[in-house]
């Protein structure tokens, strides 16, 4: 319920923000009666009044056998898998498209509990073997980063 | 009787040796994404979006490649809930009751055969209803002009709420959410940047690649995290595969009765395979009565979901083709992937470019009998891919996405934006927001304001353009009516309680 309403009032305050950033777009000169501001504001009004109740009269949430109640553990281990896959974007074009997915890939199979070896060897082999597929077989670029020495 | 020789000319083009291994391909890829935890039809199609167009595939066969696989991943689907009873997706959670007690029982084969048949069924019927009424729909709606698309579209909205049942509220808000951040990137008609934030990557917009693998793929690698179960046995297809001609006889009438049900329920806009596959085992229960075994391995509570699932999945084509305004999240995804192609679906459509349209149709039917025939000697394969674990699942899946995601612009600040909406889509379904109205705003919201803005200039800014045409009267009145069914659910909810409460 408290979670609800946090998350309904931080979409609000979102809401209030663009419409602020929303409200100086005019077109410079314009043949057409609706400018490019009407259609974003009137959504937004709509978002905040659907909003406005959420926050005052949360609806109950419904919790499925399978789904435990957060723990602090569970927590950790999403903020863990957020940095990944944070490290997996950033190192993306820099160390190349092998490289980044072991570095992201490796721990993130540890994070799912797979054990040191067998996570390294199978990430191992399927980042090498997608670049393949799908550098060489289907013809979507991917940065060879590091290992740009290896092609010529 | 054009409608035949344009069905023909369909064949013509579905047959051809290089759709039909299109097909294939796209039937054994979509079985495969559809088994995996954490990917659904919805990001099946949507990463294969960006590689059928690296690929270089002609429109039609990149449609093809997409409905082949659509229809791959509920098959796939299907297999987790007979074999695993773990439901991939919503619509599959009806199957799971009865399939999984007749896989207990030693016919885990026959079940999923069967399935597969009354999918077929279901998108047999679903496809000739298509056949007859999309062309009538379509120069029906030649007559439509943009004040009736908008108010359509509205309707559509609308409808998601109405026909969603128990959040209405969450919705419309998750639908709203689409809505609006379709409107980020530069405005077509006036030039001026629009929330962008003077960042160059967002000049042109939100992809809608990164938008839908963001929402479901992120945000499902998320949420396996915390799932309880894992490395659960799935139950052993062995002995005998294939239906015998008496089971399909004793099923035949439910297929009939769900998949025109499935039809009519796929067509509008909103309801969905989710809705038409709990409406189908519902009434099918009722029918039975005491003579069914509902729930401990029924052969017709098997079928009757499936069909409907079939046969709706089908009819969702038939506004999106017809009208252009998607249905469900997967057809949104199909105009996402039509758009790339700039085609714009609608009534000209049919006349423009019949070759896709009556192709799509025709490969719907092919790759259904190749999902019956693959199911045979494919199917000890298959379970064999529900062993493996989630660690060596999920890091391959992330790795996957963000190649979908990096193949759309090539650039990195993509792959950011993935795990951001990635993290709101999470967050988004801990709080119970259903994220397929998300999408289907996303889609729908470009249209909606460019077909608003259009009826405005139009009538010069004069608003009674938009209810004075009798369709736009007509609609509105639907639209009325649907916002009223969740007020009226409540209230009767609530009389209940109340009368509960003074009977104690």
């Amino acid at each position: 319920m408290a979670l609800q309403r946090l998350f309904a009032v931080a979409l609000l305050l979102a809401c209030a923000a663009l419409a602020v950033m929303a409200w100086p777009y005019q077109a410079a000169f314009s043949y057409e009666p609706v400018g490019p501001r009407a259609y974003p504001l009137l959504m937004l009004g709509l978002m905040g009044a659907g909003l406005s109740y959420l926050a005052v009269r949360p609806a109950a949430i419904v919790h499925s056998d399978e789904e435990p109640p957060m723990d602090r553990a569970t927590l950790l281990k999403i903020g863990a898998c957020v940095v990944l896959l944070l490290v997996f974007a950033g190192t993306f074009e820099p160390l190349g498209f092998i490289p980044a997915s072991m570095l992201a890939g490796i721990p993130m199979a540890r994070l799912y509990g797979g054990r040191w070896l067998p996570s390294a060897v199978v990430v191992s082999l399927m980042s090498v073997g997608l670049y393949l597929l799908f550098d060489k077989a289907m013809d979507v670029p991917l940065p060879l980063g590091l290992l740009d020495v290896l092609e010529n | 009787m054009d409608t035949f020789s344009y069905l023909g000319q369909g064949f013509g083009v579905a047959l051809s040796p290089y759709n039909l291994v299109t097909a294939l391909c796209g039937t054994l890829i979509g079985t495969v994404v559809g088994l995996l935890p954490g990917l659904g039809p919805i990001n099946g199609v949507a990463l294969l979006i960006p590689i059928a167009f690296a690929l270089g595939l002609p429109p039609e066969s990149a449609l093809i490649l997409l409905a082949a696989v659509y229809l791959g991943c509920e098959y796939g689907g299907r297999i987790s809930s007979i074999l695993l009873n773990i439901p991939g997706e919503a619509s599959t959670v009806m199957t799971t009751l009865d399939g999984y007690p007749m896989a207990r029982q030693g016919l885990a084969g026959v079940a999923l055969s069967l399935s597969a048949w009354s999918s077929f069924i279901g998108a047999l019927i679903a496809t000739c209803g298509m056949v007859l009424f999309a062309p009538l729909l379509a120069k029906w709606a030649i007559a439509f002009g943009p004040a009736e698309y908008f108010v359509l579209m509205v309707f559509a909205i609308v409808c998601l709420g109405g026909m969603a049942g128990d959040r209405p509220l969450k919705t419309f808000i998750a639908a709203l959410i689409g809505l609006f951040l379709s409107s980020v990137g530069i405005d077509a008609n006036s030039g001026v940047y629009r929330f962008t934030g003077d960042n160059v990557h967002l000049a042109d917009g939100i992809q809608f690649v990164v938008l839908v693998l963001g929402l479901f793929s992120i945000s499902e690698i998320l949420l396996l995290l915390e799932k309880t179960h894992r490395g659960q046995e799935a139950v052993k297809a062995t002995g005998r595969m294939m239906f015998n001609v008496k089971e399909a006889a004793s099923v035949f009438a439910v297929n009939i009765r769900c998949g025109l049900l499935g039809f009519i329920m796929g067509v509008l806009p909103g309801a969905g395979a989710t809705l038409a596959s709990a409406v189908a085992y519902m009434t099918e229960k009722r029918l039975a009565g005491a003579t069914g075994t509902f729930g401990q391995g029924d052969k017709r509570g098997l079928a009757a979901p499936e069909t409907a699932i079939g046969a709706s999945a089908c009819g969702a084509l038939v506004p999106m083709l017809t009208l252009g305004v998607p249905g469900s999240g997967t057809t949104a995804v199909m105009i996402g992937a039509l758009s790339l192609y700039n085609i714009t679906p609608g009534p000209l459509l049919f006349q423009q470019q019949p070759d896709i349209v009556w192709g799509l149709i025709a490969s719907l039917f092919i790759a259904n009998v190749m999902l019956v025939i693959l199911n045979i000697p494919m199917i000890r394969v298959f379970t064999r891919i529900l062993a493996v674990p989630n660690w060596a699942l999920v890091p391959v899946i992330a790795i996957i996405t963000g190649i979908g995601v990096y193949a759309v612009h090539a650039t990195t600040f993509d792959l950011f934006l993935m795990v951001g909406i990635g993290i709101f889509g999470y967050i988004l379904r801990k709080l119970d927001f259903p994220l397929s109205p998300v999408l289907l705003g996303f889609i729908l919201g470009g249209l909606m304001e460019q077909n608003l803005r259009r009826a405005l200039s139009i009538s010069n800014g004069a608003l009674d353009i938009l209810w004075s045409s009798p369709i736009t009267f007509g609609v509105w009145v639907l639209t009325a009516v649907m916002l009223t069914v969740p007020l009226l659910r409540l209230w009767r909810k609530r009389t209940k309680a109340r009368r509960a409460l003074a009977a104690a």
